[in-house]
């Protein structure tokens, strides 16, 4: 009761606190825009053109979460992943391959498949695999490196075995689902839901949709304004003249993915323009770390995950995708 | 019937970013932060916006007790919770792009982003991102060319089976068509086709007349009478831009400020920067020109069907 009593004496003054925040912004913002450095309004744009081209994907992400949510019942969960440690991660890793996904749009289908019991493994397959390996990214990199299959077949194949790897890894090292405590509570209460009719649980569905699309994208918007930060005050050049060796310029390549956040459907160009750079197999190391994790990425992961698992997958990626690129120069 | 705060701030974001996209088509601007190949993305987030506003809206006035079928083992949000800083800062965030998306007009890259890309000049015999992937796109088509340079000639008399092979076709012409013709015009649709192919073999191309507009940027290294006329490439979106452009030598080349936009008139030359061969224009005349309305370069991505 008391609670109760408490929040409708804390709402008008949060209405207050918001309505001064809407106005103050906007006039801060005028006042000062005469003195602001013009780099600013490059800044905004570059941030903004980021969140233009990836909002939409994460609509997608959070509707397909928000079906997951509502129609997958854990019992569907259990009958369809193998009870096989390797199988199950084999089959993330096939279904992440056939699933068309940006790298930030699949986090909040990971999420909730997570929640509703896959296990950890299989999420990291899938996560990993999904905007990676899908037919968009492969028609980009194939045209990308004029019409040769040879990059878009490398970048799948490299790929995917250092998913598989990973996803293997995680599966002996993480017992549980690692999900953030808040959020990793299980869902039990299903059963009541499939006797609603069908437009109730349509309208459930987008309502969780809405909720996910709140939680997830303020991390999307502070990643895309730190990548947009980056892009306008960091030069990429000064990071290219540290890569004088194959190793050297795999790791320059790597962190240069990770730091600019491209969607994976449109790094195959910028990759594809170091071809007289660096060697191929530093591109191929750009073109498969970029995908599996990036600054905006990682963001993300570390609203659903805990730090402890997302800092290790990150390590883990990062060692593996070096290794196997490094030695896809020996083929 | 109890009004919930928290879902009218919701919807009220919801109906912000519906504004927000559906503003950005109606003005056109869509144009200066994405290639518009792909706007059809932001319309459809514009339309999922609307209907996630109208679904929003039923929610903010709520029976008491029909909340949410789940809310209290729910894993997350959903705006029931008591308020607390965070929550507030978690707004905020989201509000944060619409603010300034609405206060801050949309900048065209200029100078200072093209000098963090950097090598447009000092990279060994590519010049640009942007060029090596035009080239790259070129080079698939010069040999489409050569496989089906019989057809060409005889194409109007077939049927032809899809627009993609007419836009192939018109595509091939007006390359073959830069290759004969004395003086070129780079316009802004074949401009990334056309630099890719005068950047790859700059001695065919020595002594033609040449005309195009771009801002300028100074790159370290370059002599007063020397500048470079660039174009922002862009693919998808802005953070993938890739800047591409001709080296030029005209007098009092130091006295024009960068991101000055000029539009020039010159002959191709062939100069040699850091050791390598690069087309080199002798501009015969310049003028300033104002910013076009649409001063980014798409790519041609006629296999994509496009």
């Amino acid at each position: 009761m008391q609670s109760r009593q408490k929040r409708s004496l804390t709402i008008p003054t949060v209405l207050l606190l918001g309505i001064l925040f809407l106005i103050s912004v906007p006039l801060l913002m005028k006042s000062t825009s005469l003195t602001l450095p013009s780099s600013l309004p490059q800044l905004n744009t570059i941030f903004l053109s980021i969140l233009i081209e990836a909002i939409p994907f994460v609509l997608i992400g959070v509707l397909i979460a928000g079906f997951i949510q509502i129609f997958i019942t854990e019992d569907h969960i259990r009958a369809w992943i193998p009870k096989n440690k390797f199988l199950a991660v084999v089959m993330s890793c096939v279904v992440g391959a056939a699933f068309p996904a940006c790298e930030c749009g699949i986090v909040p289908i990971v999420r909730r498949l997570i929640g509703k019991g896959v296990p950890l493994y299989a999420g990291v397959g899938f996560l990993l695999t999904g905007p990676l390996i899908n037919p968009i990214v492969i028609l980009s990199t194939y045209m990308a490196f004029g019409n040769d299959m040879e990059m878009a077949l490398l970048r799948m194949g490299v790929g995917f075995v250092a998913a598989l790897v990973i996803a293997l890894i995680i599966s002996i090292l993480f017992k549980s689902n690692q999900l953030k405590k808040d959020k990793g509570i299980s869902h039990s209460e299903r059963k009541g839901n499939k006797k609603q009719p069908f437009v109730t649980r349509i309208r459930e569905m987008l309502n969780h949709s809405i909720d996910e699309f709140f939680d997830m994208s303020k991390y999307l918007i502070a990643g895309a304004f730190v990548a947009a930060f980056l892009q306008t005050y960091v030069s990429t050049q000064s990071l290219l003249q540290l890569g004088n060796s194959q190793f050297q310029s795999a790791f320059v390549m790597m962190a240069l993915a990770f730091v600019l956040s491209l969607c994976s459907e449109a790094d195959a160009f910028i990759g594809a323009s170091f071809k007289n750079v660096f060697p191929t197999t530093s591109i191929l190391a750009f073109l498969v770390y970029g995908p599996m994790i990036d600054l905006k990425n990682m963001i993300m992961l570390l609203s659903v995950f805990k730090a402890k698992f997302v800092f290790v997958l990150f390590i883990l990626i990062t060692c593996i995708v070096f290794i196997f690129v490094n030695l896809s120069s020996l083929l | 019937m109890k009004f919930h705060f928290q879902h009218f701030l919701k919807a009220l974001l919801l109906g912000m970013f519906t504004l927000f996209f559906a503003n950005l088509h109606i003005t056109g601007d869509i144009t200066k932060y994405v290639n518009p190949k792909y706007d059809y993305m932001s319309k459809m987030a514009a339309i999922f916006f609307f209907v996630l506003l109208l679904i929003q809206v039923t929610r903010i006035w709520q029976e008491k007790h029909a909340r949410h079928a789940c809310s209290h083992k729910c894993n997350h949000d959903h705006g029931d919770s008591q308020w607390s800083l965070r929550r507030i800062v978690s707004y905020s965030i989201v509000a944060f792009p619409i603010v300034t998306g609405f206060m801050i007009p949309p900048a065209t890259l200029d100078s200072s982003i093209a000098a963090n890309k950097g090598f447009l000049l000092t990279q060994d015999s590519n010049e640009g991102r942007g060029g090596e992937e035009r080239t790259s796109l070129l080079e698939g088509a010069k040999s489409l060319v050569e496989k089906e340079n019989i057809d060409i000639y005889s194409s109007e008399h077939i049927p032809l089976p899809n627009e993609n092979y007419l836009s192939e076709e018109e595509y091939d012409g007006k390359l073959q068509l830069l290759q004969k013709s004395e003086s070129i015009h780079m316009t802004e649709d074949m401009f990334s086709t056309y630099y890719a192919e005068i950047n790859d073999n700059p001695k065919s191309y020595i002594g033609k007349k040449i005309k195009m507009s771009g801002f300028v940027f100074k790159e370290e290294g370059l002599a007063s009478n020397q500048l470079v006329i660039s174009r922002f490439l862009i693919t998808h979106c802005i953070a993938d831009a890739s800047i591409i452009g001709f080296l030029t030598e005209i007098k009092g080349a130091d006295t024009i400020q960068e991101d000055t936009w000029v539009e020039i008139e010159g002959v191709i030359e062939v100069g040699n920067y850091n050791g390598s061969d690069l087309p080199l224009l002798k501009a015969t005349s310049l003028n300033m020109v104002e910013e076009p309305s649409e001063p980014y370069i798409y790519p041609v991505l006629k296999l994509l069907g496009k």
